[in-house]
């Protein structure tokens, strides 16, 4: 009686079972890497109504993120500067540039500019920025090299896993409140550095649910 | 339990006392049955049927990322700081008396009412109706326009109008208007009457002080405003005269935070005054009293009149009365009461209900005069914008005038008469005779829809106003935002009314004011509008003697007798007064103080009487259907649902008003009955009728056996003198004769926290604060305002009445409600139950998924988007506080009708907004203790707030002061204080949760005679 199956069929049943195993596998990748904020929403480069470049104005100018994002120390957020903000200087400089056409509009109709929010948290997630930077932890340390942005993108994840990494290890980003703005700190002994600014300020970074959510 | 043995029976409801079985099938349940289908309007299949759709579409729309916008200013206000609150005093008006408030606003959006500490009438503390009027703002089903002829026209349509119609001068023009002590509006109104030399204005409020008012002009010839200092009384008799209560005293808050400061007992050293409540229904302050005595309205009149007759042996003054003799004369209480009130001349007051007759107050005002309390805890004042008549006389006489066809122009400012006026006095027929009727109104309600012009009022929190205090403390209203709906104000629209031009509150405010500021006007302005309250103000104080003609003028009443056989009294209701608070959802959800009912009125009545009317006592638990009786008075009948009460007076039935709308919004619309046909003008308050069961049955949702007791000790209560022989009369020991299970085990193993436990015992580290809160039973006479602060501080959604009455109802701070004693007159006592938040909770323990833990600070925290909806925490849960959205309540609050972003705007942006399926409890304002704990790390570096530095919403609001907060692990904290009060004890100590709230025991200041 002649074989019903050719014998590369005896192979099928273990190609199946690893085939399937690397399948499921690579699924299971899949859902945790591109389902993950750090690949949804990191570079996330909405444009803005506006060509505002930080690369210039805190890169090149070396103007110091304060300067605009006044509140930062004193509320939950940092935050956007008005337009008034906008006209001490180009009420002086660049003053018939096309690119702030929206900008003078604004100033003279008192209606705001609809800027895109770049960062977002979702609304069951509390964060305060005033609470952050009077304990050292810098712009940069969120925001990245907002200095080397033409247009600003979301650098950081900004998921759970990733607030809870500093949360639990502070020591190895904190820096003097006095270097918060500066962009692109480093220190050789950034741990040994990190644990004493840990001891000076009191910081005990919760990691309670509620510390955030409620 | 049958151990114990010192231990009085405490009881929510008639059948729990009886122990029948349906009670007890019904609360074996902890939801009735079939309570996870939504059986009305969708059921679980179509529902998942709608969802899985928007299930579908939520999971393409996810794919891409919202777009969020951030508009900053264009030129940024100097004090904003964007995303921190701003605190604005303001002031709420009520009839003629305003309450200084504090509103916070985020982000130029007003969303919490808080009181202002400056102001006499609130000292910080509000009560529910000033808490939920900050969602009247945000009521999508206000008016958005004025109205001709029921057609939307423009503000400036009106103004043309009013500047055309009002040209000629010469018009009979009547104006109708609300109680109002507002200076500007008095102005405009004398403007008006001088422009207008035909015209007529009266003021009719369905209930109010006016009869107090008429008391003291026959007593004393003046008509005056009578203030009762609490402060200064060691004895309180109240006469049908709830004065705790926000629906029957424009002073309440001022009241009640004076009355139970007088009654704070810190150590065995301290007194309390006594308070005896003589009353009809059971009260709050009756609940609150140390003794209570049960008249019909109608018997408190003769009562009165045989107390001035005793008092009258004693004392000078009471000469009128010495002659009277009535059914009370040899009652137990009128010598006992005249002893205490002889005892105490000059620190004792006595009151009488609003509602009650002028002679009778006149009766009570001769009282205090004679007892030399006038001039001391009760002190007599003029108001200097009430006109020296008999207002509501005025207005009967008006509307006959209105009936013959002397008016063409009829004005009505605010009030909604075709509603609220007797019935006998016929008034929408009246209203045919005249040619123009205009009306003022928040809601196109039953008068704007028999009126030619509805203009539609704005909410006092977006508009500019003045008022005075009940005490005459001057008040600027500041606006907290633009009138949402482009309304008028009262004085805007009078201001139309004179020149045909709209002009602005905020000039017609300062042009007033100017009078009272005087040269340095704007830094003075910006004084009162910081502080909320003109410091250099409030009535004088008139001193009184009583009339010459004061014998003869009370003779003819008092021969006064009470009806015989059934009678009905007619009341404000608890919760949404004469109907003008119908509209809001959490007052209407609110269980009502006594009967904690929500969403309904009834006819209250005594066991014995429903019992003579062919009406079971004991209710039927198999749904929560109540039998339905017809009351008949005069030629009016109608039909209501019966509610036995225990501690009512028999034959007495007691009904409130407001309900039965149409048309008037989606909360108010269909609720209830509407009583107000069975008021005469000869009748207000009270009438014989009759009253027979009809066979028919109608849903009531009561939330008073939602949880039962199960005979165990939550309530512990003593006498004064019993907690001075034995201060330790709350403990566990004291109560059941032995020390709780396992603390003798804990001991020997060194541990001083607790009995001994199988779980471990997780306190948080040193660096953060321990969290605890106390509730003081002696202070809390069950008003409920905590429930809505906290509703309103954390978004707590109105699930309606047949999700209330499937035991589903939201709120975080409930207030349990207990009787003791005899059914017939018992004792109530009130319990505010938030979540515990046990240092051991056996919530978390059940959790599958660790959505319920324990927090560094001691809390036990709710993590919604852990949670999966088992609802094994809340079965767990010993006291039931935990809360579960069984449907999408809130969201389908925020997004539906026409504008849903209005009621966005009402949200707490700091507290998130729960969704189906999801677990909610108390957080003890995690969100307030979060923002107290960062701005003391950033001011001292420090996690730990300063005592006083948290305040939570229901902490806040108590006019009573009965709950504290805060820091456990301060020995000087004031919660810290109270935990070592002899009185503390913790709910259920048997079971060893360590609860972090506990409660400090009820005292009664007894009265050995009547003990």
């Amino acid at each position: 009686m002649a074989q019903i199956f050719p014998k590369w069929t005896n192979e099928a049943p273990r190609r199946i079972l690893f085939g399937s195993i690397i399948f499921l596998n690579a699924i299971v990748f899949a859902v945790w890497y591109f389902f993950s904020p750090e690949f949804t929403d990191v570079g996330y480069m909405p444009e803005q109504p506006v060509p505002y470049s930080h690369q210039v104005h805190a890169g090149q100018l070396g103007m110091d993120c304060q300067y605009c994002h006044t509140q930062v120390t004193e509320s939950k957020h940092a935050n956007i500067p008005a337009t008034q903000t906008c006209m001490n200087c180009h009420n002086q400089i660049l003053t018939d540039s096309e690119n702030l056409t929206l900008v003078r509009e604004s100033w003279e109709s008192g209606q705001p500019i609809e800027w895109v929010r770049v960062h977002m948290l979702p609304d069951f997630a509390y964060f305060n920025h005033s609470a952050h930077v009077s304990v050292g932890v810098g712009c940069e340390s969120c925001h990245g090299r907002i200095d080397r942005m033409e247009v600003v993108h979301q650098a950081e994840p900004m998921s759970m896993g990733w607030c809870l990494d500093c949360h639990r290890e502070p020591e190895k980003h904190v820096r003097p409140v006095s270097e918060i703005t500066t962009m692109g700190y480093s220190v050789d002994n950034q741990l040994e550095l990190g644990r004493e600014l840990v001891a000076k300020h009191n910081i005990n970074a919760p990691t309670y649910c509620q510390s955030c959510h409620h | 339990m049958s151990d114990q043995s010192n231990q009085t029976t405490y009881w929510k409801s008639l059948n729990e006392l009886a122990q029948n079985k349906e009670y007890k099938n019904f609360v074996e349940r902890e939801f009735p049955e079939d309570a996870t289908e939504l059986s009305d309007q969708v059921s679980r299949r179509s529902f998942l049927r709608v969802m899985g759709a928007s299930i579908a579409l939520a999971g393409f729309a996810s794919c891409r990322k919202p777009v969020q916008k951030i508009l900053p200013f264009s030129r940024q206000p100097e004090e904003l700081v964007l995303g921190e609150p701003l605190f604005y005093a303001t002031s709420m008006p009520f009839q003629d008396s305003v309450t200084g408030l504090l509103v916070t606003n985020v982000d130029g959006r007003p969303n919490k009412i808080e009181g202002n500490d400056a102001h006499p009438a609130s000292t910080g503390r509000t009560n529910i109706f000033q808490q939920a009027s900050i969602l009247g703002l945000y009521d999508p089903d206000r008016s958005r326009s004025p109205l001709q002829n029921g057609e939307k026209v423009s503000k400036n349509d009106f103004a043309q109008f009013a500047s055309d119609h009002f040209a000629d001068r010469n018009r009979n023009v009547l104006f109708i208007d609300e109680a109002t002590s507002s200076p500007t509006y008095h102005r405009l109104k004398e403007e008006l009457l001088a422009q207008f030399p035909n015209a007529e204005w009266v003021t009719y409020e369905p209930f109010s002080d006016q009869n107090v008012i008429e008391g003291t002009q026959i007593a004393f010839g003046q008509r005056l405003r009578t203030v009762n200092h609490y402060d200064n009384a060691d004895l309180v008799v109240a006469l049908d005269d709830d004065f705790m209560s926000p629906q029957a005293h424009n002073n309440s808050v001022e009241n009640s935070v004076k009355l139970t400061a007088k009654r704070k007992v810190e150590s065995t050293d301290d007194s309390m005054s006594r308070i005896y409540a003589i009353e009809n229904a059971f009260t709050s302050t009756g609940s609150y009293a140390d003794h209570r005595l049960r008249l019909k309205s109608s018997e408190i009149e003769p009562f009165t009149y045989a107390l001035a007759a005793k008092l009258s042996e004693s004392v000078d003054g009471l000469a009128a009365f010495s002659g009277v003799s009535n059914a009370f004369s040899s009652h137990r209480w009128i010598d006992i009461l005249a002893s205490e009130l002889l005892a105490n001349q000059g620190s004792s007051t006595v009151s009488a209900g609003f509602d009650h007759s002028p002679t009778l107050h006149a009766a009570v005002a001769a009282i205090n005069y004679a007892l030399g309390n006038a001039g001391n805890s009760v002190t007599y004042h003029s108001l200097p914008y009430r006109a020296d008549r008999n207002e509501q006389q005025a207005f009967f006489d008006a509307i006959t005038e209105l009936k013959a066809g002397v008016f063409d122009t009829l004005v009505m400012v605010g009030t909604n008469v075709a509603f609220t006026a007797p019935s006998d006095l016929d008034l929408v027929q009246a209203l045919a005779n005249v040619e123009t009727k205009i009306h003022l109104s928040d809601y196109v309600d039953e008068t704007s829809r028999v009126s030619d012009w509805h203009v539609n009022r704005a909410h006092y929190i977006e508009t500019w106003g003045d008022g005075l205090s009940f005490t005459g403390e001057r008040s600027v209203i500041q606006p907290q935002i633009q009138p949402l709906f482009d309304g008028l104000s009262e004085i805007e629209f009078l201001s139309t009314l004179l020149n045909g031009e709209i002009s602005s509150g905020h000039e017609l405010v300062q042009a007033t004011w100017s009078n009272f500021l005087g040269s340095d006007m704007n830094r003075a302005w910006e004084t009162v509008l910081h502080d909320g309250v003109d410091a250099e103000s409030g009535f004088d104080a008139v001193n009184v003697a009583l009339t010459s003609g004061f014998a003869s003028e009370i003779a003819p009443s008092l021969s006064s007798e009470a009806l015989n056989g059934i009678e009905i009294s007619i009341k404000p209701d608890e919760r949404i007064y004469d109907g003008r608070f119908a509209n809001n959802s959490w007052l209407m959800e609110l269980p009502a103080p006594m009967t904690k009912i929500t969403w309904d009125n009834v006819a209250l009545m005594s066991p014995a009487t429903a019992e003579r009317i062919g009406i079971d006592p004991e209710r039927s638990f198999k749904d929560n259907s109540v039998p339905m009786v017809r009351i008949t008075a005069g030629d009016t009948s109608l039909e209501i649902a019966a509610w036995v009460e225990p501690g009512h007076a028999d034959d007495s039935i007691t009904l409130t008003v407001g309900y039965g709308r149409n048309n008037l919004g989606r909360v108010a619309d269909g609720v209830g009955v509407d009583t107000y046909p069975l008021r005469t003008s000869q009748e207000l308050f009270f009438r014989a009728a009759s009253v027979e069961p009809t066979g028919n049955t109608y849903e009531i949702a009561c939330v008073q056996d939602h949880h039962s007791l199960e005979g165990r000790d939550m309530i512990r209560t003593a006498t004064l003198e019993e907690y001075k022989e034995n201060p330790d009369f709350a403990s566990y020991k004291s109560i059941h004769g032995y020390e709780v299970p396992g603390i003798k085990e804990a001991e020997a193993e060194g541990d001083d926290r607790g009995p001994i436990s199988l779980f471990n015992e997780n306190y948080g580290p040193e660096y953060q604060p321990q969290w605890g809160m106390t509730i003081d039973l002696n202070s809390c006479f069950g008003c409920g305002v905590c429930t809505i602060a906290c509703q309103a501080e954390n978004n707590i959604p109105v699930i309606g009445k047949r999700e209330v009455g499937r035991r589903r109802i939201m709120h975080w701070i409930r207030t349990d409600r207990y009787y003791a004693g005899d059914v017939d007159n018992p004792t109530a006592y009130h319990q505010p139950v938030p979540c515990m938040h046990c240092e051991l909770a056996p919530c978390e323990q059940v959790c599958p998924v660790a959505a319920t833990t324990h927090s560094e600070d001691g809390m036990n925290q709710m993590t919604y988007n852990r949670c999966i909806g088992t609802r094994y925490c809340a079965n767990n849960c010993p006291f039931k506080v935990r809360r579960f959205n069984f449907f999408n309540y809130t969201k389908e609050y925020l997004t539906t009708g026409d504008d849903p972003e209005i009621i966005q705007m009402a949200m707490n942006p700091e507290v998130t907004v729960r969704f189906r399926g999801v677990m909610e409890k108390c957080t003890y304002c995690v969100q307030r203790v979060q923002r107290a704990k960062i701005n003391s790390k950033i001011a001292t570096g420090s996690k730990r707030p300063e005592d006083g530095a948290v305040i939570t919403a229901c902490q806040q609001a108590c006019p009573a002061n009965a709950i504290s907060f805060g820091d456990l692990t301060d020995r000087n904290s004031a919660v810290s204080r109270n935990k070592q009060n002899d009185r503390n004890y913790v709910m259920l100590e048997e079971i060893n949760v360590r609860p972090r709230t506990s409660y400090l025991a009820r005292l009664s200041n007894k009265n050995p005679e009547l003990a």
